[in-house]
């Protein structure tokens, strides 16, 4: 009984998933299923939540199904955080499927699926487990990203997002394959066991495969071709969920891997290990991805390569668990959870100002909007403010303690090109705050309505509200992420 | 009795058609079945592995021979299967739209 | 015995420089095109063809095959779980049980969604 009590999130999601699937085969012409995919998936963090306030550790049974499934504090900590993802993109959904006429009720249970993976990823110790929730998570959001099938772009955004998803699926297998080859061992405990004592050249050109997979999973340049493409083709709430609880899910795997796989610390070395090669990736994750994405006309486009750069943001902290694996860890779970609200947030508020089938994209769109409606302004300012880390918002505590982690780790270098970034960063989110405020239509111009939604006011609330409390009191939050971050091995 | 080297030689092989076919050839079902290829060697290499494990456990009279390399295998079959069928629908939506599955003329979305 | 495993890694390197080389070298050794209406005619046992290129199929083959290949590798779990049946005992048998529960419920939607339905 313990052991499901333990499995309750997961149990919770998937029998959730399976009854909603149930129900809409039966009534498919019956509303409310996004009421009921964010319910599921809210009762789902709910339920991490109890787990974690009752402690894990006082269920040994757990243990059991290690190394498969690792229920540990870091697994809950993604649990609560993939379900608040998972649960305002289909909140997010509910009101834009309806207003866009594409309303099927597939997409909810895509969700829901997808966030079972992505679960399942970040508990998962074995490559087996592994390997299973990264294909659940995939292909439900390659599903959600050819959503609208009438639109070529979505079928184009959906076709590179397949092909180079699986290819990186493929790279990362094999990998584990090698990896499996040079120690026996398919756990990640006991693939670190054995790389801790005998470097071959087969480990090596494994845990260089794994490695590389898992960066175009978390699209980290030069492995993002694929990621403003899917992003802009996708709908918007499908956008939401890639960039969100997808990204979230790969992180995780990142973590566990160089953790506890390659957490040894002859491989967290920077001379003979992997902190280089993260330290580049971030860097031109960082880098480019803030370049291109001033030049951007359309505003998915820009928060799709502004995606990207925290991705970079979030690798600065990756690099930082060379020194201190807890700290380092707790920065970027932090950090995680900022941008998973701050992002969700800005997504919200895009889709709240289109509706009828026209939907806001480029700069143009949104001028004039703090004019004509006021409150789609302050709430899409508010999540802008966070993500380009200004102070009081989530979004400024999760820079400051990653960077704070790459300082204490001894990387200045690093934190000041992050801090360098983040500058060059607010400017493109603050452009799209001088159209709304300080720019008026063009006369005649076809401008889009904020449409109205029950379901997406409830999102935006639900993320301001994790904005602001993130951002004014983070005491609590960062506590839990340390907590989350004192990742025994195994 | 064969070695363990050959099968592993021939799984290095196939992953480096698959992925060399995956980066050169445009079109999109081409492409699909060098993934397919990809995936394949890395099954081929676990099996291979799991094998030459059990025979080296069996020598050494180890304890609890393990098939962790099958199974794994297994596992990716089944979501291959998976896979090619979301892979497929998309590539159908694209052609029912496009007229085309050439990945180069999927060209819509840039900067 | 894995360490021995470097010269395996420049074949690597070899077979992918050699995968490239035949890439480059079939566009200026196999680009001899003499074509003759003979040689451009599909073979077809002698035959003259008739009928157009395309041959157009219902995407109702594909839908059903897609179908079987997703429910038919299924099976691929339950031979083990057979083999070892004893052996597992009644835990293996709940968790079956269990695993063939979420492939009806699969069963019962593509059903209900009008999947296996042939006349349309």
């Amino acid at each position: 009984m313990n052991i499901a009590l333990a499995l309750s999130p997961l149990l919770v999601v998937a029998l959730g998933a399976l009854l909603l699937m149930l129900a809409e085969a039966f009534s498919p012409r019956q509303g409310g299923l996004a009421l009921g995919a964010a319910t599921v998936l809210f009762v789902g963090a709910a339920v991490a939540g109890g787990v974690w306030m009752y402690g894990i550790e006082r269920l040994p049974e757990a243990a059991s199904l290690a190394p498969w499934l690792l229920l540990d504090r870091f697994g809950l900590f993604f649990d609560m955080l993939l379900c608040l993802g998972g649960g305002l993109a289909a909140l997010l959904a509910g009101g834009y499927l309806v207003e866009h006429g594409i309303e099927r009720g597939e997409f909810y249970v895509l969700i829901l699926f997808a966030t079972l993976g992505a679960m399942i990823l970040a508990s998962s110790g074995d490559a087996v487990t592994l390997f299973l929730g990264l294909e659940t998570m995939s292909l439900g959001a390659y599903a959600m990203t050819a959503f609208r099938r009438a639109s070529p772009r979505a079928a184009e955004g959906a076709l590179k997002y397949f092909l180079l998803g699986s290819f990186a699926a493929a790279i990362l297998i094999y990998g584990f394959a090698l990896l499996y080859g040079a120690t026996g061992h398919t756990d990640l405990a006991g693939i670190g066991a054995t790389a801790a004592t005998a470097r071959t050249p087969l480990l090596v050109v494994g845990a260089v495969l794994v490695i590389v997979g898992v960066a175009f999973k978390v699209s980290a340049v030069p492995f993002h071709a694929w990621t403003p493409d899917a992003y802009e083709g996708a709908p918007t709430p499908a956008t939401t969920f890639m960039a969100v609880a997808v990204k979230a899910g790969a992180f995780a795997l990142l973590l566990r891997v160089l953790l506890i796989a390659l957490g040894d610390a002859s491989w967290t070395s920077w001379a003979a290990g992997w902190p280089p090669v993260v330290a580049t990736l971030a860097v031109l994750t960082m880098t480019v991805a803030n370049l291109i994405a001033g030049r951007q006309e359309s505003v998915k486009r820009m928060l799709a390569y502004s995606s990207i750069a925290h991705a970079g943001y979030a690798l600065v902290g990756v690099t930082a668990l060379m020194r201190d694996p807890t700290q380092a860890g707790a920065s970027v779970l932090f950090y995680l959870l900022s941008y998973t609200v701050s992002t969700a947030g800005a997504f919200g508020a895009l889709i709240l100002c289109g509706s009828h089938g026209r939907e806001a994209v480029s700069y143009e769109d949104l001028s004039g909007l703090g004019r004509r409606h006021p409150a789609a302004a302050l709430a899409f300012s508010l999540f802008l403010l966070s993500l380009a880390g200004i102070p009081p918002t989530a979004g400024f505590f999760g820079k400051w303690f990653v960077f704070k982690a790459a300082i204490d780790g001894g990387l200045y270098w690093l934190a000041i090109l992050g801090f360098v970034n983040s500058v060059i960063g607010a400017y493109y989110y603050l452009r799209v705050m001088v159209y709304m405020y300080m720019r008026e239509p063009a006369a005649g111009a076809p401008v889009a309505l904020p449409m109205r939604s029950g379901y997406v006011t409830a999102a935006l609330l639900v993320s301001a509200l994790f904005v602001l409390a993130l951002g004014l009191v983070p005491t609590r939050a960062i506590e839990v992420a340390v907590r989350a971050a004192t990742l025994g091995a195994g | 009795m064969i070695p363990v080297e050959h099968y592993v030689l021939l799984s290095s092989l196939l992953f480096v058609i698959g992925s060399v076919g995956f980066l050169v050839r445009r079109n999109v079902l081409v492409t699909l079945m060098s993934i397919e290829v990809m995936l394949n060697a890395a099954n081929l290499a676990l099996v291979a592995f799991n094998r030459s494990r059990l025979r080296h456990a069996v020598e050494q009279a180890a304890p609890g021979p393990s098939h962790t390399g099958q199974v794994f295998a297994f596992f990716v079959i089944a979501a291959e299967a998976a896979e090619v069928a979301v892979g497929l629908a998309i590539v159908l939506s694209l052609y029912r739209l496009r007229r085309t599955v050439r990945s180069d003329e999927a060209d819509l979305l840039k900067n | 015995m894995i360490a021995t495993y470097a010269p395996l890694f420049m074949l690597l390197f070899f077979a992918a420089f050699l995968a490239s080389v035949f890439y480059v070298a079939a566009t200026f050794l196999g680009g001899q095109k003499k074509p003759n209406p003979g040689k451009q005619a599909p073979f077809e046992c002698g035959s003259e063809s008739s009928g157009g290129r395309h041959l157009k199929l219902s995407v109702k083959f594909y839908l059903t095959a897609i179908l079987f290949v997703v429910f038919d590798i299924e099976a691929v779990f339950v031979y083990p779980w057979a083999i070892h049946f004893r052996a597992l005992g009644w835990l293996g048998l709940a968790e079956m049980l269990g695993f063939l529960a979420v492939l009806v419920v699969a069963l019962v939607y593509v059903w209900r969604k009008g999947a296996l339905e042939w006349e349309t």
